[in-house]
C-alpha cells in the first residue's frame, strides 16, 4: 500500500465524517421536549416493586399521590378534596377522593383502586419490595369516594409512608392477578401505559431512554411541555458533559467540583433539602473496640473532625450537619450546641481520660497499653473514599489511628449470617447518607429489636441497644399530640448528640442543574417533580 | 474434520458445566442483592427476610444452583414464615430454557433483558472490530514495509501514545473536545451521550452520529496495539526465504505481500482476533458506561454491582459459549491459512 492510498483513505474518512455530521444535525421537532440526564436506570415502574430513589421520584410524572409535598415539603391534597382526617385516637384515617379524577384511559379513579393496591402490596403472591406500612393497616371503601385506613395502634408517620406513588389501576391489573395469581410479571409494571399523572408513559428502551408524553386526560392542570425524556447516563463526568453541551436540560447530583463549570456555562444550580444527611454512625455494641465505647473518645472524635473544611471542599453547596434530623430542624433540640473543630480540646479530653502516647509513635494508648485504633467503613463511593483520607489525617493529629475500609454497598450491608461487616460489628464507625421518613422524623434504626443476630440476621440496628433511646423511639411513633412528639424528638436528638451516637457530616440534599430556558421549575425534597405540569421551555 | 468438530463440541459440555459452577459460587458468595436493593435506604429486616424466602436465597448454594439448572416448580415456599406453604416456586431452570428472573428487574426474565441489549452491543462492537482489524492491518503492513522510515517512526510514536492512554481518558477527552468544546467554538460537533437525541428520535443518522465517539475511542487503543503486532509479524515473514523466492519468480509486490507474506503473518493475529470476537458479546464496559450506550457491558456491570445472579450468569454463560465456538472456528481458520495443519 503506497502513501497515495493512505491519503485516499484518510480523505474518505474525512468526507464521511462531514456527511455524518451534516446528516446528524437534523432539526428537532417543534414539540416542547425536555431531556433529563438520569444516572441510574429504574428497575421497574411499579413503585411497590422498587426501593430505588431514581425510580420512586418518577411517579410524580406518570402516577398520582393522594397528597404531594410541595417545595416547602408541606403536604398538599392532590387526589383528595382535602388532607385526610384523623380520628381523635389516631387510629382511623379517612380520605375523601375528588370526583373528577381519572386514569389516563378515562376510567375513574375510585376507592376500589386504593383497596386493590393495598391487597396487591400485602398479597404473599407478590414479591413487592416492602409491605410496610400496609402490614399495619386495615383498609375499607365505604363508597367510591371514601377510603378508610385503620391502624391497631397509632402510627403517626402514615403520611410519609403510605401511598407514595404506589396506586395501581384495578381495571388493568386485577385480570392479570386473577389469571396468573401474581402481578409480578404484569406488563404494566414495566410499561404503565395507563397512569394518572400529568404525563403518560410512552416508551422505555433499556439502558437508553424512557419517554413520557403529555396526558390529554389528566384531571389536574394541563402540562405545558409535550414530553419528558429521561436519558440514562451512568457516568458522572458524562452527565456533566451532557448538561454543558446542552444535550440534557436537567442533571441531578453532579460531582460538586463540576458546579463552577455549570455556573460559568450559565446553567442554574438549584439545591433542595431532601432529608438525607451524610453522617457517622457509632457502634457501641459489645464487639466494638473499647475506645469507641468510651463517650469521651467519641466526643474527641467529634471535636477532632474538621467538618467545615470538608464543606468548603463542596463549594458551600452543602452545609455541615450535626444530627440525623437537621433537615427537619423543628424536631432538633434548639439547645444543642454543635461540636466545633478544636483539636487541642480533643487532645486534652483524651489526655484527661488516660489516652496517652506512651511509645511516641503518634498514636495514643489506653490505660492498658492498647493503641487507640478505630475502624471506619463506608461504601465505595468516590467522595466517601476522599473523605476517609481527610478524616484519617485529622484523627491522626489528635492521636487516633483511624483504619478505613470501603465496600460495595451490598457487601457492607450484608446480613449477619453472611458476615456483613456492619451487621457483625466489624466497624466502629459506619458512614453513609440516610434519612428518616422525611419530612416525618420517624426512624427505626436504633431500636433494640433490630440488633442483628443469628435469630435476627437481617436486623439493621448496627449501632447498639440503648434502652433509654429505644423507649423514646417507641414512644414517639404512637404519640399523636404533635407538640408532645416534638418534645420527644428534642430529647432523642439531645441524648444522641450528648452521647455522640451519631455525628452529621454534611447535608446530602438534592442538587439539580437546570437549563435556564426552562421556566416554572421547582423541586421538592419528597416529590421532586411535584409541579412538572407547570414547567415550560422557552426558545 | 467433522469428527474433530463433534469431539470439540462434546468436550465443551463439561467445560461449560464447570464454568457455570465456578461463576455461580463466586457470585453467590459475593454480596446480598437484598441489602439495599439499589435504594438509598437499607431494606427493612422483615422485607428482607420475606424476599429472601420467596427468591430462594435462604437455601444453601448447592440448592440454589440446582434451582438454576432445573428450576424450583416442585418446591413449596412459605412466604410469610408461618409454617404453611403459600406458593410453588416459579422457576423452570436453564434446561427448560429459563435463565431465571432478574433479582433487580423483578419479574423480568434474565434472558429477555440480555437479548434486548445484545443488538445494541453488536451494533457498536462489530463496526468497531472491523475498523480495528482494517486499520491495524493497513498501518501494521505499511509500517513494516517502511521500517525505520520517518512515517514508521511517527506511527510507532503514535502507537505508543495511543496504547498507553486508558480508554476512559480517551473517551472523556474526545467527548469534551468534539462534543462540548466544538459546540462552544461554533464548529460541527458530535453528541455527548446516548444512542440518539431524544428530541429528534432514533433515526439512522442519529444512531450513526452517536456511534462515532465510542467507536473512535475503542478503536484508537486497540489499533495502537494490534498494528504493532502485525508489523512485527510481517517483518519476521518478509525476511523469510520463501518471500525472496516469490519475488524471484517475478510475482508482483501485491501478490507476494497479500498471497504469501500476509497469509503467513496472519496466523498469530487470527489467534488474537479469535480470542477477541467472543468478547464482543460482552460489550465494552467502560466505553458503554461513559457514552451511555445501552449495551451488554453496561448491563453486566450494573447487574454485577447489584449481585443479580440470573442476569450475570446469563451474560457470562453466553460469553463462555461464544469463546468455545470461536476457538473452534479459529482452529478451522488455521487449517485454511496453513494447509500443513490437519485435524483428525
Amino acid at each position: 500500500m503506497n502513501q497515495k492510498s493512505i491519503y485516499k483513505i484518510l480523505a474518505l474518512i474525512m468526507v464521511a465524517s462531514f456527511i455524518l455530521t451534516a446528516c446528524g444535525s437534523s432539526q428537532p421537532s417543534a414539540e416542547k421536549v425536555i431531556t433529563i440526564a438520569w444516572t441510574q436506570e429504574p428497575n421497574t415502574l411499579n413503585r411497590s416493586y422498587s426501593s430505588m430513589w431514581y425510580m420512586a421520584v418518577l411517579t410524580d410524572i406518570y402516577s398520582c399521590w393522594p397528597w404531594v409535598f410541595n417545595q416547602d415539603n408541606e403536604p398538599q391534597p392532590s387526589l383528595l378534596t382535602d388532607l385526610p382526617t384523623v380520628s381523635s385516637d389516631g387510629l382511623v384515617i379517612t380520605m375523601k377522593l375528588r370526583d373528577d379524577i381519572v386514569w389516563s384511559d378515562g376510567e375513574p379513579i375510585t376507592s376500589v383502586d386504593f383497596v386493590f393496591t393495598h391487597e396487591m402490596i400485602t398479597s404473599p403472591n407478590n414479591t413487592v419490595d416492602s409491605t410496610y406500612p400496609h402490614d399495619k393497616i386495615t383498609i375499607s371503601a365505604p363508597d367510591a369516594q371514601t377510603v378508610v385506613m385503620t391502624f391497631d395502634e397509632p402510627f403517626v408517620s402514615w403520611m410519609t409512608s403510605t401511598w407514595l406513588g404506589t396506586l395501581m389501576p384495578k381495571h388493568i391489573l386485577q385480570p392479570v392477578f386473577d389469571s396468573e395469581g401474581t402481578i409480578d410479571n404484569a406488563a404494566w409494571n414495566m410499561a404503565p401505559t395507563v397512569g394518572c399523572g400529568p404525563f403518560n408513559f410512552t416508551s422505555w428502551e433499556s439502558g437508553s431512554t424512557m419517554r413520557f408524553d403529555k396526558n390529554p386526560n389528566y384531571w389536574g392542570p394541563e402540562a405545558k411541555l409535550d414530553a419528558v425524556v429521561f436519558q440514562f447516563v451512568p457516568d458522572d463526568a458524562a452527565q456533566t458533559a451532557a448538561c454543558l453541551a446542552g444535550d440534557a436540560d436537567i442533571c441531578f447530583w453532579p460531582p460538586y467540583e463540576d458546579i463552577p463549570a455549570f455556573r460559568d456555562a450559565g446553567l442554574n444550580v438549584m439545591t433542595e433539602p431532601s432529608g438525607y444527611t451524610e453522617g457517622w454512625f457509632f457502634n457501641f455494641r459489645d464487639m466494638a473496640s473499647p475506645g469507641i465505647k468510651d463517650v469521651n473518645v467519641r466526643k474527641a472524635i467529634a471535636m477532632g473532625l474538621n467538618r467545615e473544611a470538608n464543606a468548603d471542599l463542596r463549594l458551600g453547596v452543602v452545609p455541615v450537619t450535626e444530627t440525623f434530623w437537621d433537615a427537619i430542624p423543628t424536631y432538633v433540640d434548639p439547645s444543642i450546641v454543635p461540636y466545633q473543630y478544636d483539636p487541642e480540646a480533643a487532645k486534652a479530653l483524651l489526655e484527661a481520660n488516660g489516652y496517652v502516647d506512651t511509645d511516641n509513635d503518634g498514636i495514643r494508648e489506653d490505660k492498658d497499653g492498647n493503641p487507640l485504633r478505630i475502624t471506619q467503613g463506608n461504601t465505595d463511593k468516590t467522595e466517601r473514599q476522599s473523605y476517609q483520607a481527610l478524616a484519617q489525617q485529622q484523627m491522626k493529629e489528635i492521636g487516633i489511628d483511624l483504619v478505613t475500609y470501603s465496600y460495595n454497598s451490598d457487601i457492607l450491608f450484608g446480613s449477619f449470617s453472611d458476615g456483613g461487616p456492619a451487621a457483625v460489628g466489624d466497624l466502629d464507625i459506619m458512614q453513609w447518607s440516610d434519612v428518616p421518613y422525611f419530612p416525618d422524623p420517624d426512624t427505626s434504626y436504633w431500636l433494640c429489636s433490630d440488633i442483628p443476630s443469628d435469630e435476627n440476621p437481617y436486623g439493621y440496628n448496627y449501632f447498639g441497644c440503648d434502652e433509654t433511646l429505644d423507649a423514646l423511639f417507641q414512644q414517639q411513633i404512637v404519640e399523636i399530640d404533635p407538640d408532645a412528639r416534638q418534645k420527644i424528638f428534642w430529647e432523642i436528638t439531645k441524648y444522641m448528640h450528648d452521647n455522640v451516637l451519631y455525628l452529621g457530616i454534611w447535608d446530602d440534599g438534592d442538587v439539580w442543574i437546570v437549563n435556564p430556558l426552562l421556566t416554572g421549575v421547582k423541586f421538592s425534597g419528597v416529590n421532586p417533580f411535584f409541579n412538572i405540569m407547570e414547567w415550560d421551555k422557552t426558545e | 474434520m467433522a469428527r474433530y468438530i463433534v469431539r470439540r463440541l462434546l468436550q465443551a459440555i463439561p467445560l461449560l458445566f464447570i464454568i457455570s459452577i465456578l461463576i455461580f459460587v463466586l457470585l453467590q458468595s459475593s454480596g446480598d442483592p437484598l441489602a439495599s436493593m439499589g435504594g438509598k435506604r437499607l431494606t427493612r429486616p422483615e422485607d428482607r427476610a420475606r424476599l429472601t424466602r420467596i427468591m430462594g436465597l435462604d437455601q444453601p448454594i448447592y440448592m440454589q444452583y440446582i434451582y438454576w439448572l432445573f428450576g424450583n416448580t416442585w418446591v413449596q415456599i412459605d412466604v410469610d414464615n408461618d409454617g404453611t406453604p403459600d406458593m410453588y416456586g416459579q422457576r423452570k431452570g436453564i434446561f427448560r430454557g429459563d435463565f431465571g428472573d432478574s433479582l433487580v428487574n423483578r419479574g423480568q426474565p434474565a434472558l429477555d433483558i440480555i437479548l434486548e441489549r445484545l443488538p445494541n452491543t453488536l451494533l457498536l462492537m462489530i463496526p468497531a472490530e472491523i475498523i480495528i482489524l482494517f486499520f491495524s492491518l493497513v498501518i501494521g503492513i505499511y509500517s513494516s514495509l517502511r521500517q525505520y522510515s520517518l512515517t514508521d517512526q511517527i506511527i510507532t510514536a503514535g502507537s505508543f501514545i495511543g496504547y498507553s492512554m486508558p480508554i476512559f481518558f480517551v473517551a472523556l477527552a474526545s467527548m469534551y473536545i468534539f462534543a462540548v468544546n466544538f459546540r462552544k467554538w461554533g464548529l460541527p460537533y458530535l453528541p455527548t451521550v446516548g444512542m440518539f437525541d431524544p428530541k429528534i428520535g432514533k433515526t439512522f443518522s442519529q444512531v450513526a452520529m452517536h456511534m462515532v465517539l465510542p467507536i473512535v475511542s475503542m478503536s484508537l487503543v486497540s489499533i495502537s496495539g494490534y498494528s504493532r503486532f502485525v508489523r512485527s509479524q510481517m517483518l519476521e515473514v518478509i525476511s523469510q526465504d520463501y518471500i525472496r523466492t516469490a519475488y524471484a519468480k517475478g510475482l508482483s509486490e501485491r501478490m507476494v505481500l497479500m498471497g504469501h507474506a500476509l497469509k503467513n503473518a496472519a496466523i498469530p493475529f487470527v489467534t488474537l482476533v479469535g480470542i477477541d470476537i467472543p468478547f464482543l458479546l460482552g460489550g465494552a464496559v467502560v466505553t458503554e458506561t461513559i457514552f451511555g450506550w445501552p449495551g451488554m457491558g453496561r448491563l453486566f456491570i450494573d447487574h454485577l454491582n447489584r449481585f443479580d445472579t440470573p442476569v450475570v450468569m446469563g451474560i457470562l454463560m453466553l460469553i463462555s459459549l461464544a469463546v468455545v465456538i470461536f476457538q473452534l472456528i479459529t482452529d478451522i481458520v488455521y487449517s485454511w491459512l496453513d494447509p500443513r495443519i490437519r485435524y483428525t
